[in-house]
């Protein structure tokens, strides 16, 4: 008889925890949680990079979350504030105050000193610095991008006018522009660095870094203010949390993450504000 | 002369209908397998397609479904639809909702994904395959192909290779009507000039021109033929001098015949006549001697002894000149003298009951008839007596008219007639029928007796 009872108890002490997470569960919903990622690179690299972050997210949270992004970065940045189509949002940090005016709550960072865009030469190319570029075709992402607006920023500090005295040309992505300038079709290519530190070894041995633009706080993690407080709270506490476990280790290291933080959204407010004025907007 | 084969049996007839036949059944086997080769050929190439598109397509959308591009894929995938052959296309999301849909896509519940186009249940070959990214699951694509275009492709290639295959048989049966007409007529010409040279005329020949196969039977042939000609016409030669020296040498025998039976008439006349009236004469003198003896006993014992002597000499010669030639068959007739002979026969074989019948009038028959049916019957009783062992005979001559009928029947021990040649007896009694012009039949089996059937036609 004990060997009945004994077997008995923990099947319904399973149940009954199993029914006590899911009623606790504060991101159980309906529908699946949609985690928009801006496409800084091609889709197919995002869920690469991504899928392991969300797979650990949503195993912890015990709740489906799924992958999206958008055709360009207008597209993304309209879908995430005119739409609200994104629960969980990583988008980037120029992108954030926009998100933030359609009710995104920022929940954490990318825990980095913060990310700059490099412009890179082909190793045997005559360009030596910054000054090499004018008169020459420098690819990079999109207009809108934030490598675009730090390259910009960088160019005109350096009395070069992007707009006059060079060609810029956009590429669909961080890699298009590497592989444009590697395949000779530019002859600089500006990017963020990350990206161009997650380019094929072969590529970047043969590419030289010419200069670095200043530091822009990192991609902040946000979200939809459909999402109950609690739930940001646990995915803010996941997110922060995940060095501290060897899953979380194993993911931050596929995407190159050092790890996340708490952030305030002052910052990137602070950092939007050097690259639109009210009236672009 | 012209030989009517059946039509079934007919070398032409048959050799058309074998080739025919073949080449049907060849040729039905040849289009079954084309068709079904073409079948699985369409089949695999529709599958493959569909496989290969959708394939292709699940490949493209990923990255649009994961940036939720449905207007860019859908763009894209226009260009796809207007492949001839499918029917609709349809983008499923993540949530099964349908994103994209081009063409008609089925009202009904989601189509089940076919495995062959050969095992569609509605005639359209559809196929479902899940979009991945990087191994993610981001939607699903189903395509659907009409088999319409492919069926009407196998349809016309069925049509096409039962055509050819129709055309090939008419143009066989005609190939090898015309062959076979063109190689039986030669063979029916060597046919019909057998049947001729079969009928006695040798000097047919057939042509020789074309030196094949039946050329060189048809030279074989007439060299045969010539050669057949030759030998039959010296056997010919032969069988006639053979029939000339058979007629002469039965003409001898008939001759002979008649010459004996004179003989032996002049022998009995002369035995009769002359040793006759010695006898008489002797029996006379042995009797006036025993008269005038006075009864001396000695004289009286010679002429008695003589008496005695002369009495036996004249019954041999009496018997004698009986069997050379019976009186009575002179005096009364053939019936009479047969009856005659019949009873010594009787006499002389009393254990042999023999039974003679008559029916008709004989008295009309010639004199060379009378002897030789006296004789032959004599023969047979002869025969009888030796051989036979007979309990009965039955002995019956008719006339009817037209013929005389002999029959001799016994109950002996008989002999098989394969075994056994004709004795000499036989022979004898075969010539002497043969030259009344008649016919003799004999037969015989171990146990059962013997029947001789002579019949002699009157006319």
């Amino acid at each position: 008889m004990r060997l009945l009872i004994l077997p008995g108890c923990l099947l319904l002490s399973l149940f009954a925890s199993t029914g006590f997470a899911n009623t606790n569960n504060p991101c159980s919903q309906a529908s699946p949680i949609t985690f928009g990622i801006l496409p800084f690179v091609s889709a197919e690299q995002l869920v690469i990079r991504f899928t392991p972050l969300v797979n650990y997210l949503s195993q912890q949270l015990n709740t489906q979350i799924r992958i999206e992004t958008a055709p360009s970065f207008i597209e993304f940045s309209r879908r995430t504030s005119k739409d609200k189509r994104y629960d969980l949002l990583f988008t980037a940090p120029h992108f954030y105050p926009l998100a933030r005016k359609s009710g995104y709550r920022l929940i954490a960072s990318v825990d980095s000193p913060g990310m700059r865009a490099v412009f890179v030469v082909p190793k045997q190319s005559p360009i030596q610095n910054i000054n090499d570029l004018k008169g020459k075709r420098l690819a990079t992402v999109n207009t809108k991008s934030l490598a675009t607006l730090l390259i910009k920023k960088h160019l005109n500090q350096h009395n070069i006018n992007p707009d006059n005295d060079l060609k810029i040309i956009a590429t669909p992505t961080h890699n298009a522009s590497l592989l444009s300038t590697y395949h000779g079709i530019t002859d600089a290519s500006a990017l963020m660095q990350p990206p161009y530190a997650a380019a094929s070894q072969q590529v970047r041995n043969r590419m030289r870094i010419i200069a670095k633009t200043q530091r822009a706080p990192h991609i902040p993690i946000s979200v939809a203010d459909r999402i109950s407080t609690a739930c940001a709270a646990q995915i803010s506490k996941l997110l922060i949390n995940m060095s501290s476990s060897f899953e979380g280790r194993q993911v931050l290291k596929h995407n190159r993450f050092s790890g996340f933080k708490l952030s305030s959204a002052d910052i990137y407010e602070k950092f939007s504000a050097q690259f639109y004025h009210p009236h672009n907007h | 002369m012209k030989n009517s084969i059946p039509l079934l049996q007919s070398l032409r007839c048959r050799l058309i209908v074998s080739v025919v036949i073949i080449e049907i059944v060849m040729l039905s086997i040849l289009v079954l397998n084309n068709i079904s080769i073409i079948q699985a050929t369409h089949t695999d190439r529709l599958r493959d397609t569909a496989n290969s598109m959708i394939h292709q397509i699940a490949n493209t959308s990923g990255n649009y479904m994961v940036a939720v591009d449905y207007a860019t894929l859908e763009d894209y995938l226009k260009n796809v639809i207007h492949y001839k052959e499918l029917l609709y296309l349809a983008i499923f999301d993540r949530d099964d909702n349908q994103v994209i849909s081009l063409g008609p896509f089925p009202e009904k519940i989601r189509p089940q994904t076919d495995i062959s186009p050969a095992q569609t249940d509605d005639g359209i070959f559809d196929i479902t395959e899940e979009i991945k990214v990087a191994g993610q699951p981001m939607g699903k694509v189903s395509i659907g192909f009409s088999l319409d275009i492919m069926q009407d492709a196998i349809n016309k290639s069925r049509i096409r290779g039962i055509s050819i295959a129709a055309i090939e048989i008419i143009l066989t049966i005609l190939v090898t009507v015309v062959i076979g007409i063109s190689l039986t007529r030669r063979l029916g010409l060597l046919s019909n000039a057998a049947a001729e040279v079969e009928a006695g005329n040798y000097s047919v020949t057939v042509p020789t021109e074309i030196c094949d196969e039946v050329g060189k039977t048809a030279i074989a042939f007439n060299r045969m033929v010539g050669e057949v000609s030759k030998r039959t016409q010296q056997l010919q030669r032969a069988k006639s001098r053979s029939t000339k020296l058979l007629r002469e040498n039965r003409q001898l025998i008939h001759y002979s015949l008649q010459i004996q039976e004179a003989e032996r008439k002049h022998m009995a006349r002369e035995l009769h006549d002359e040793l006759g009236q010695c006898l008489t004469a002797i029996q006379a003198d042995a009797e006036l001697i025993r008269d005038l003896s006075n009864h001396d006993k000695r004289i009286e014992t010679s002429a008695n002894a003589i008496m005695d002597v002369s009495s036996r000499v004249y019954d041999v010669v009496h018997t004698m000149i009986h069997r050379l030639r019976p009186g009575v068959l002179d005096n009364l007739g053939l019936v009479e003298a047969l009856k005659d002979e019949i009873k010594a026969w009787q006499s002389r074989n009393p254990d042999t009951l023999c039974e003679f019948t008559t029916r008709g009038d004989f008295s009309q028959l010639s004199e060379h008839s009378n002897i030789m049916l006296y004789r032959i019957v004599q023969e047979c009783m002869t025969n009888i007596s030796k051989y036979s062992q007979a309990k009965a005979v039955t002995i019956s001559l008719q006339n009817t008219s037209e013929k005389i009928l002999l029959e001799v029947k016994d109950n002996g021990h008989g002999f098989d007639i394969k075994e056994r040649s004709e004795g000499l007896g036989l022979i004898g009694m075969r010539e002497r029928v043969e030259s009344l012009n008649g016919n003799l039949k004999i037969s015989s089996e171990p146990g059962k007796g013997v029947c001789i059937f002579i019949s002699i036609p009157l006319s």
